[in-house]
């Protein structure tokens, strides 16, 4: 019983320690992808002893400044679900990662761990009734914060919700049909095959209309651009969250990203092969673990002292520029790429093309689990990309794009979907 | 009555009537002129107003030529503007122009007529110039710019012809010529700074009002002089809540265009040291001060009706004031011992000009309500021995030795503007505002009613002193109603026995010399005891 | 859609089947954002940003900077207390007092001069009244801070070596 419990525990830290991660890296490239899109610069000022890391520190300055700053409160709040709202947000985001697959298995002496907190029979309506739940937290926070505009952007956070969800569940009852089963892994299983020998049996070949639906209705559901009803600052202020401060708000606010991050990472399991990498399933990449290991320290360790070298000509040439500790940055973080680099290349000595069999289950697991971070961040970013380049919707135009367009569309998808598979299955 | 027409206008002016004034009604406007004053003789020095009269072979100056029927004047054609321009050209060849420093700029007859007439190219180099003394003291209260001086001789005139003292006269001759005092003669005449007023230039400025203030920053605000019985009507000058001078208005029943110098200065009581700010109350033997609605209290306390020993006002309350004093002692204390200021009080030389005697602005107003004057002796007996409080509104009663001593034993309630013997001796203390804070009637010595406006904020805790003492009328059992100053007047008009009961609303701008009986009884006073 | 009696203004033109599919304008959207996302990782340095504090824009020579009252030979104001800068002033935020100086020949000088350099909207006005050229702005001072309002309303003396930047 107890090792149960301690690899649930193991696998909820993780994941817990990765979102968390990941959230306060999105908001970080949030204001430097926004900057970049835009022309400017973005947060490069904070400092720890004058190491910026491109703005990475002012997340960290920004939870210090949420946790210190006071809380004010409206006087008329209802008190219980004013302080509630925020950590439902948090805690539904969280909860949902739970059927997430981020690697098939683990296998460490004779024991397999498969690499999922809990791999329910339900799996996806397990995600979709816990995600749905969110929209209780803007409810309840817009609500009980008794002010006009936060009751408005609750009011909207919903509206959109129930339109929503709607064509969220049918795109997704196409993939159920092409894969059989709402177990996220066996999703991602089937993903894994190819079609006629060459192409990738990915959600999105497969149901490609699906999947542009799941992706609108997605980014509606977690009240992102171009669907940011619930928080349009030029309507109703801030939305739900206007007369919230301190760390209530921060916790809306990491709601906000960490729900991204699950959205991600849906769209890589649903649609993009979740773990999976197209063309080298497991039995041929543990087969050649030795030297793929081998190559990829080759390549990262120069790759490292390249990055290394390029910090030092910058430091040479930002000499004198800024005459304080900021001047230490580029020889400080290329001292690191090169130590690094090095380390890469020094591990060589240990001779790691005869890694064996073991240690190539290992190596592989942590290969797919890589492959999953990478997916997700990329789909993270499209998140952020596509904020800052379409405009939003008019809020009678997001009715009409979800009630008219999408859930019609949806409904032929799943029609279609299911009269093809019939024919194949004659 | 001769007809003439002025640039194409027919007029109809009385026979002996000066062109310049027959032109300055046809146009509207005045001509360009420096020298020409209504009040003074004809000097014809400056040569500015010219005009054009058909018939003549020249141009000639409007201000010493008197209207002929028939005549056909041009005041605004070519041939007038280029001599006017080029005699201002003229007076401008020796001019400083240091308007920056000179505090005539703003109402400066140079730059007014430059503005209208020249805006030409200066020929003159700066160093070209004849240069005088500048910044001369000739008396105590003027300062003279000789550079600046177009020799209009208007001051010249004054002195001889108002004053008849003849301090300043024309020295030298040509571009030399310069306006100046005789070696050991001073101009320092009590009406010396009416030179100054009439000076077009910045040549004679005042002393007190030096580099005090621009003049465009200063509001106007009509009121009367408070100086003396005659009631000079002036025009407070004031920014920013502080009155910076005093200027004569015109009023030919009254002053003319002149005004005194000690009434000139008047206006700095209003800001000197010793104004009462606060009200004041005695405890443990010291005067304490007292917020406004702690001492309305004291005061409303201190005057119940019968307990009211005596009652005094002295004549520099205004007309308003004294009406309601009349009443409110009338209704406090039995009559006899109601009293219209301290015989003596408020007196001192007059002369044949305008300065009266009486320093008070509102006596004759004490004879139309039948308020005697009580001698100091006379006060001192009546307050020997008396009990209960005795009322004090403004003067300085207490300044008469008698009195002082005869004080032991009354509270004094003293309502009053400064701190003086009076306040000090006094056990309540209440601030009143000064004449230029308040919008007040005063009566002057031939009996002409005129109002002075508010200018300025009174300091500190004082308030418009007629709804202080309708306030006490009130409390003292009186149900007078005045919502307003109309009403006030209304009210004050009833007193006076006035036939119109508005007049007092509607005051001419010469003043009003009402039809009263002497003595006007005025009404019972109304309301339950 | 049109309103009864007003003109049509705006012309709206019929979108296209893949405009209004929107995923297809969406792309394109993000291939041009991507672009300067590219762009500007690789030319960091081209990025049209000042780096305010450690770099500063050049104004040019007529730039209305912070205010300063000029000096004779011995130091003393030029100005001579004409008060046409405060009368011009939009924002009423020079204050003088005149005095008589001990010169005759000078006459009149500033016994205080202060601006209220928080009401100051720069415009100028001041520099253009003055007939002495006692008043400019040609310090090229733009950084003006201070912890108190007060420390804002400057003085003559002040004005007077008005050279030192930064806070006042
Ligand atoms: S007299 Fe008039 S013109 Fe002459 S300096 Fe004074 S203001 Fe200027
Ligand atoms: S001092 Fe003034 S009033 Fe006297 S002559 Fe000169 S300009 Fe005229
Ligand atoms: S720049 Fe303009 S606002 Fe500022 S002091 Fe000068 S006149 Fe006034
Ligand atoms: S305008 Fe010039 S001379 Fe006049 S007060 Fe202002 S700074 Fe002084
Ligand atoms: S006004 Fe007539 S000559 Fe001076």
């Amino acid at each position: 019983m107890l090792p149960v419990i301690l690899e649930a525990l193991l696998k909820i830290i993780f994941f817990f320690i990765l979102i968390m991660g990941f959230v306060v890296v999105l908001i970080w490239g949030e204001r430097k992808g926004s900057a970049f899109i835009q022309d400017r610069t973005g947060p490069n000022r904070a400092s720890i002893g004058g190491i910026r890391l491109a703005g990475l520190v002012h997340p960290v300055a920004d939870v210090f400044k949420l946790l210190f700053k006071e809380d004010v409160a409206p006087s008329q709040r209802h008190p219980f679900l004013y302080a509630f709202a925020p950590w439902l947000g948090m805690v539904v985001a969280m909860t949902t990662y739970t059927v997430i697959p981020f690697g098939d298995f683990l296998q460490i002496g004779d024991k397999v761990y498969p690499m999922v907190v809990a791999d329910l029979e339900i799996g996806m309506l397990f995600v979709l009734a816990i995600s749905s739940l969110a929209t209780y937290g803007i409810a309840l926070g817009g609500w009980a914060s008794n002010s006009k505009y936060t009751f408005l952007g609750s009011m909207r956070a919903t509206a959109q919700m129930v339109s929503y969800e709607i064509t969220m569940g049918l795109a997704l009852m196409g993939l159920f049909l092409v894969f059989g089963s709402l177990r996220l892994t066996d999703i991602v299983g089937g993903q894994g095959e190819l079609i006629w020998g060459w192409l990738p049996k990915w959600g999105v070949v497969v149901q490609p209309l699906g999947f542009l639906l799941f992706m609108g209705a997605i980014y509606a559901e977690t009240n992102r651009t171009p669907f940011d009803m619930s928080e349009r600052d030029s309507e109703i202020v801030a939305g739900y969250h206007t007369e919230y401060s301190s760390m209530k708000f921060a916790l809306f606010f990491m709601a906000e990203y960490a729900h991204m991050v699950v959205a991600a990472a849906l769209i890589a399991t649903l649609y993009f092969g979740g773990y999976q990498i197209p063309w080298l399933p497991r039995p041929v990449l543990e087969g050649h673990a030795g030297p793929i290991l081998t190559g990829l320290l080759v390549a990262g360790g120069l790759c490292s002292i390249w990055i290394g070298t390029l910090y030092f000509r910058r430091a040479r040439r930002e000499k004198g520029w800024y005459n304080d500790a900021r001047e230490r940055e580029p020889g400080v973080l290329g001292t690191a790429a090169v130590v690094g680099g090095l380390v890469m290349l020094g591990s060589l000595l240990l001779q790691p093309w005869n890694i064996g069999a073991g240690g190539g289950s290992i190596f592989v697991s942590l290969i797919q689990t890589g492959a999953f971070i990478g997916k997700l961040v990329f789909f993270a970013w499209l998140f952020i990309w596509v904020r800052w380049t379409v405009p939003s919707f008019r809020y009678d135009q997001v009715m009409h794009l979800g009630w008219k367009i999408m859930l019609p569309a949806g409904l032929v998808n799943l029609v279609v979907t299911a009269l093809w598979l019939a024919a194949v299955h004659r | 009555m001769a007809k003439l027409t002025i640039d194409g206008k027919q007029i109809e002016v009385p026979d002996g009537t000066r062109l310049f004034d027959a032109c300055h009604e046809a146009r509207g406007e005045a001509l360009p002129h420096f020298c020409y004053h209504p009040d003074l003789s004809i000097a014809g020095v400056c040569r500015l107003c010219q005009v054009e009269v058909e018939g003549m072979p020249k141009l000639t100056i409007a201000c010493n030529t008197t209207v002929r029927d028939d005549m056909v004047v041009h005041t605004r054609n070519e041939r007038v503007q280029t001599a006017v321009k080029q005699i201002l050209e003229m007076h401008l060849i020796n001019h400083p122009v240091d308007c920056p420093i000179c505090d005539q700029a703003g109402e400066c007859g140079l730059q007014d007529q430059y503005m209208d007439y020249g805006l030409y190219e200066s020929e003159i180099e700066m160093g070209d110039k004849v240069n005088k003394e500048k910044a001369q003291v000739i008396g105590p209260h003027v300062i003279l710019d000789k550079e600046r001086c177009v020799l209009c001789s208007r001051c010249v005139r004054f002195c001889e012809e108002i004053t008849k003292t003849g301090e300043l006269g024309i020295y030298n001759r040509g571009d030399r010529a310069e306006i100046g005092t005789a070696p050991g003669v001073e101009l320092d005449n009590n009406y010396s700074l009416n030179t100054v007023d009439i000076c077009p230039v910045g040549a004679l400025t005042s002393r007190d009002f030096r580099f005090q203030k621009r003049v465009w920053m200063l509001r106007a605000t009509p009121s009367i002089c408070p100086g003396c019985a005659t009631g000079c009507n002036v025009r407070v000058d004031h920014e920013g809540g502080r009155v910076y001078r005093l200027k004569p208005r015109r009023n030919d029943d009254v002053n003319g265009p002149w005004m005194c110098d000690s009434g000139r200065m008047i206006y700095k009581d209003v800001h000197a040291e010793g104004r009462l700010g606060s009200a004041l109350v005695r405890r443990d033997g010291g005067l304490e001060s007292l917020s406004w609605a702690d001492a309305r209290r004291e005061l409303l306390g201190m005057l119940k009706p019968g307990s009211v020993a005596f009652a005094l006002a002295d004549p520099s309350l205004s007309l308003e004031e004294l009406v309601l004093f009349r009443r409110l002692a009338r209704r406090l204390a039995g009559e006899v011992q109601i009293a219209g200021g301290v015989a003596g009080d408020g007196l001192g030389e007059g002369d044949e000009i305008l300065l009266s005697s009486d320093r008070r602005p509102n006596r004759h107003a004490l004879s139309w309500l039948d308020l005697a004057e009580v001698a100091p002796a006379d006060l001192a007996a009546a307050l020997e021995g008396a009990r209960g409080t005795v009322l004090v509104l403004g003067g300085d009663p207490v300044a008469h030795l008698e009195v002082a001593a005869a004080l032991k034993g009354v509270r004094l309630v003293y309502l009053g503007t400064r701190h003086n013997a009076t306040a000090a001796a006094a056990d309540l203390v209440i601030p009143l505002s000064m004449w230029p804070e308040k919008d007040a009637l005063w009566a002057n010595k031939q009996g002409r009613i005129q109002r002075g406006q508010r200018a300025v904020a009174a300091p500190g805790d004082a308030r418009e002193d007629w709804r202080l003492l309708v306030d006490m009328l009130g409390h003292a059992g009186d149900d007078l109603d005045l919502a307003g100053l109309p009403a006030l007047r209304r009210f004050v008009a009833q007193e006076l026995g006035l036939a119109d009961e508005d007049s007092l609303n509607r005051l001419p701008a010469a003043g009003l010399v009402p039809d009263v009986a002497v003595a006007s009884p005025g009404s019972a006073p109304t309301g339950g005891e | 859609m049109s309103y009864k009696g007003l003109p049509e203004v705006v012309t709206t033109r019929k979108r296209s089947f893949w405009e209004s599919a929107y995923f297809v304008e969406i792309f394109k959207g993000l291939v041009v954002t991507g672009r300067h996302v590219l762009k500007n990782l690789r030319h960091t340095d081209e990025m049209p940003t000042i780096q305010y504090p450690d770099q500063k824009r050049d104004y040019g020579p007529r730039f209305r900077g912070r205010h300063r009252l000029t000096q004779r030979d011995d130091g003393s104001p030029k100005c001579v207390a004409c008060q046409m800068c405060s009368t011009v002033c939009p924002a009423d935020c020079i204050e003088i007092e005149a005095a008589e100086h001990p010169n005759p020949a000078i006459e009149k000088f500033p016994e205080t001069f202060t601006i209220d350099l928080l009401r100051c909207v720069y415009c100028g006005l001041c520099e253009e009244a003055c007939p002495c050229d006692a008043i400019r702005m040609d310090t090229g001072i733009y950084e003006i801070a201070a912890d108190t309002r007060e420390a804002f309303i400057v003085d003559k003396e002040f004005l007077l070596n008005n050279d030192k930047d930064g806070t006042l």
